[in-house]
């Protein structure tokens, strides 16, 4: 099922593409955020009146916290100056010729049809694809299933929204979350109603995006008791956005015994400042299931983060991040135990090449009450020469004595005796070592729908080009 | 003349600071202590009949400038934190000096014992042991408390491996429950060499500790750990192997048993630095829980900087197996007395690394005074 995508693509009128952003507005250059640029965001998005006080009460939190003191620098950013993140620039040239060449050429040896290049370029409109999008709505309505953008559902199912917008991760969470409560713009929000079992993966990208998004996007989930859905986020190809940060936020609600994977192949640009939030709360024989590929941005910040509230929640965390040069990826996941017989898997793999940086920072807290629950973490990393960093920062906090808990991390490289005894079966050096890589993302590869992990693979291949000799 | 010591510090720094509401980053110290700091009068090292070894009061030892002299690193930053480290090194009441001779093996142990009461309860002990190329020898440092007093300890210490020395270090802490242990220690290990810490962490109402290596071209350093926390008692402990040289091995095996509503945070970290090729470190803690009030913190960190290395780290955590438990009770051992067996079951391997009977015996009593005697109370 998963292969209709590539299908109906090719059958997207082209002429969207020459549509221009109409959306270009641009506020008189303040210092700061203030709350008159909170409003404007919201009176153009014409949204109710709980939605304007929650974005400027975001704004007050976020004035009051500080950056983080730990991870990755940030002194690049300017905080100070943060609106001029927040604005779409129209001084800047916004346009598929700005798209630096190394991402255009990225896309053709990807294998990406040219029809997409643009849009997931985050340059022309985000595409309306009125025929994947419109198509797959129908099939869903069907079944109960809501899939609309985030503007769309604040103002059709104001009620359910209101009830769980930021109440999984709260504004007051960190500074740019707060940051994302004020001036959030586009997302996905879906509701998968009980028993109900959606058997193709949605992927965010076929919706149509107001300007902006893809920045600052929210994306709330709801699966309700005994349901199934599959969300992709995100796709291999590199992302292009003049503006350099991307602070989105995910919410995801799992109802008892049901079944959410949320899987996230992440590309952005290598000028990008990712700092995603996203976070999962899975009640009674639950279960979440994340998928999470890291390669692209200058800086990320993403550590997926479930809280099994419920007996018997289940958290699986697969992820992986590739650095390379003048990449900082400091990501991981965290999980909290807050019931009994909850149980949590983590895996995760990291590699790091020419002067990248990947850290692998996660936490795993055991409540006083979450008796017989059950948890592993995993960590690999692969280093590809030593000009790189590889870092493990796990923390494991146990309040509870019943518990079975496991953790591992690993460090090191490529093993010179599988590249000899590869080299002695007749294969050249560097696919020696692009096979030894695509083995050790192998777990990560399987977890993906097919044509994601054809891309991923293509990607690392691209990634280790020129890395020997 | 009373002084009231006050500290105000954050201690155990995490080398890599990570997320806060984990509250991990450092340990919040915030005592009073209202203490006279006078000189520990009781004797505390046993003499020494070897003439390979100079060893004495580090007071006493006039000339040991001599022997720092063409000491690299004696700028070193080390320890639990900052201050802690100049209050040991300036304010001192005790400590021992040693040089142990090129070439030399000291055969018998070394022994220095602080047995703390009314009149000398407050040891600050600042220790150094310089081991000339290739020489070899074995120290035991004890602190416990003979009468019932809220014992002070802050201790530094500061071992120089030379060149293919080998120098094992069995520092055993089982002070009462009222009392406060700090301690901080490092090791500068030079090619070849080979620092074996042993730490047997049993007593104190509060205990921080911090134990460092720096490792050159082929140098080892092991820490190996048994603690045993219990009632309400704290304990922080810090490990950090630095690998400076290329094939430098390192080595950290924890093992631990939480009672009660004790409480423990363990911080290892294992660092590559550029240039550490062909090096390996491994660390591993295991901790049996036995109350589900216990809380226990581990954060075992990995930084590298080096492609050509091999780190790997395993935590564990799990409450005590009830089928064993039930298994010993049914052959007519009381639960407490089969909890001490599992707990000496996990120890026993790092205790048989301590030379001396008497001291092997002395920890496995302390393990049944905590386990069995009073939980029978």
């Amino acid at each position: 099922m998963d292969v209709e995508r590539k299908t109906y693509v090719e059958e997207l009128d082209r002429s969207i593409y020459d549509i221009k952003n109409e959306f270009r507005y641009s506020y008189k250059a303040e210092k700061g955020l203030t709350p008159e640029i909170v409003k404007d965001i919201s009176r153009r998005k014409n949204e109710p009146k709980w939605m304007t006080e929650f974005r400027l009460k975001s704004l007050e939190i976020y004035n009051k916290l500080e950056v983080p003191v730990w991870g990755p620098n940030l002194d690049d950013l300017d905080i100070d100056n943060i609106v001029t993140y927040v604005k779409p620039n129209t001084d800047m040239k916004y346009s598929w010729e700005d798209v630096p060449e190394d991402i255009k050429d990225t896309f053709v040896r990807l294998g990406i049809p040219e029809a997409e290049h643009k849009s997931l370029a985050g340059v022309g409109a985000q595409y309306d694809s009125e025929v994947v999008y419109h198509n797959l709505k129908g099939y869903l309505a069907k079944q109960g299933v809501i899939y609309v953008d985030m503007e769309t559902a604040v103002k059709e199912y104001s009620d359910i929204i209101r009830r769980y917008f930021m109440t999984v991760v709260p504004p007051s969470d960190h500074k740019f979350i707060a940051l994302h409560g004020a001036v959030w713009s586009g997302g996905s929000f879906v509701y998968v109603p009980k028993g109900v079992k959606v058997d193709i993966p949605l992927q965010s990208y076929f919706r149509s995006n107001a300007p902006g998004a893809g920045q600052f996007e929210h994306t709330l989930i709801i699966v309700e008791e005994g349901a199934f859905l599959h969300f992709i986020e995100g796709c291999s190809a590199p992302k292009y956005s003049v503006n350099n940060l991307h602070a989105g936020c995910v919410e995801l609600i799992v109802k008892e015994g049901a079944r959410l994977r949320y899987s996230t192949i992440e590309n952005w640009s290598k000028n990008m400042y990712n700092l995603n939030t996203k976070r999962a709360i899975v009640e009674k024989n639950g279960t979440i299931e994340w998928v999470s590929g890291s390669f692209g941005s200058k800086v990320s910040m993403l550590y997926p983060m479930s809280i099994l509230k419920g007996e018997g929640a289940r958290a699986e965390f697969t992820g992986i991040t590739f650095a390379g040069k003048g990449q900082y990826l400091d990501t991981g996941a965290k999980v909290v135990h807050a019931a009994p017989y909850t149980t949590s898997n983590i895996n995760t793999k990291s590699i790091s090449k020419d002067g990248g940086v990947a850290v692998y920072r996660g936490s795993l807290n055991i409540a006083p009450n979450a008796h017989h629950s059950k948890a592993t973490v995993s960590c690999e990393s692969l280093m590809l020469d030593n000009k790189s960093r590889s870092d493990t920062i796990p923390v494991l906090d146990i309040k509870n004595d019943e518990v079975d808990i496991g953790h591992e991390a690993k460090i090191g490289r490529i093993s010179e005796e599988a590249i000899f005894y590869l080299m002695s079966r007749g294969i050249s050096e560097e696919e020696a070592r692009a096979m030894i890589v695509r083995g050790f993302v192998e777990p990560i590869a399987k977890e993906l729908p097919l044509e994601y992990a054809v891309e991923m693979n293509n990607l690392i291949n691209l990634e280790l080009e020129g890395t020997i000799g | 003349m009373v002084l009231s010591i006050q500290i105000k510090d954050q201690m155990n720094l995490l080398p890599a600071k990570t997320y806060r509401w984990l509250n991990v980053n450092h340990l919040k110290m915030d005592e009073t202590i209202d203490k006279e700091i006078k000189a520990y009068n009781k004797k505390y090292v046993k003499e020494v009949k070897d003439e390979n070894i100079i060893i004495g009061r580090i007071n006493n030892v006039v000339s040991f400038n001599q022997y720092m002299s063409n000491i690299k690193d004696d700028k070193i930053e080390y320890g639990i934190s900052k201050r802690m480290v100049q209050m040991a090194e300036h304010m001192n009441n005790a400590g021992i000096f040693a040089n142990v001779r090129k070439g030399a093996t000291i055969k018998e142990p070394i022994i220095i014992e602080y047995r703390m009461d009314q009149d000398n309860d407050v040891v600050i002990d600042n220790n150094i042991i310089i081991a000339e190329e290739k020489s070899r020898a074995t120290f035991i440092i004890d602190y416990s408390t003979t009468e019932d007093v809220n014992a002070f300890h802050n201790g530094a210490l500061k071992v120089y491996a030379r060149e293919g020395a080998y120098i094992k270090v069995i520092k055993i802490q089982r002070m009462n429950d009222s009392s406060l242990h700090l301690d901080s220690n490092v090791a500068i290990v030079e090619k070849d060499g080979n620092v074996d810490f042993i730490q047997v962490e049993f007593g104190s109402r509060k205990s921080v500790t911090n134990y460092m290596s720096n490792l050159k071209d082929g140098s080892q350093s092991n820490i190996e750990t048994i603690y045993l926390a219990d009632k309400e008692r704290e304990m922080d402990l810090s490990y950090y192997m630095n690998h400076m040289g290329r094939r430098s091995i390192s080595n950290m095996e924890v093992k631990g048993a939480l009672k009660d509503r004790a409480k423990k945070v363990f911080k290892g970290t294992i660092d590559f630095k550029l240039g550490s090729s062909k090096s390996k470190g491994r660390e591993e803690e295991s901790v049996i829980l036995f109350d589900k009030d216990v809380k226990s913190d581990a954060v075992p960190i990995l930084l590298c900087t080096e492609d050509d290395v091999n780190g790997q780290h395993a935590a564990s955590a799990g409450r005590v197996d009830e089928d064993k438990l039930f298994y010993m009770m049914s052959r007519g051992f009381s639960r407490e007395e089969a909890m001490q067996l599992i707990v000496e079951a996990s120890f026993n391997p790092i205790i048989d690394k301590i030379p001396l009977e008497d001291m092997r015996s002395i920890i496995r009593e302390e393990i049944h005074n905590r386990l069995v005697m009073e939980g029978n109370q």
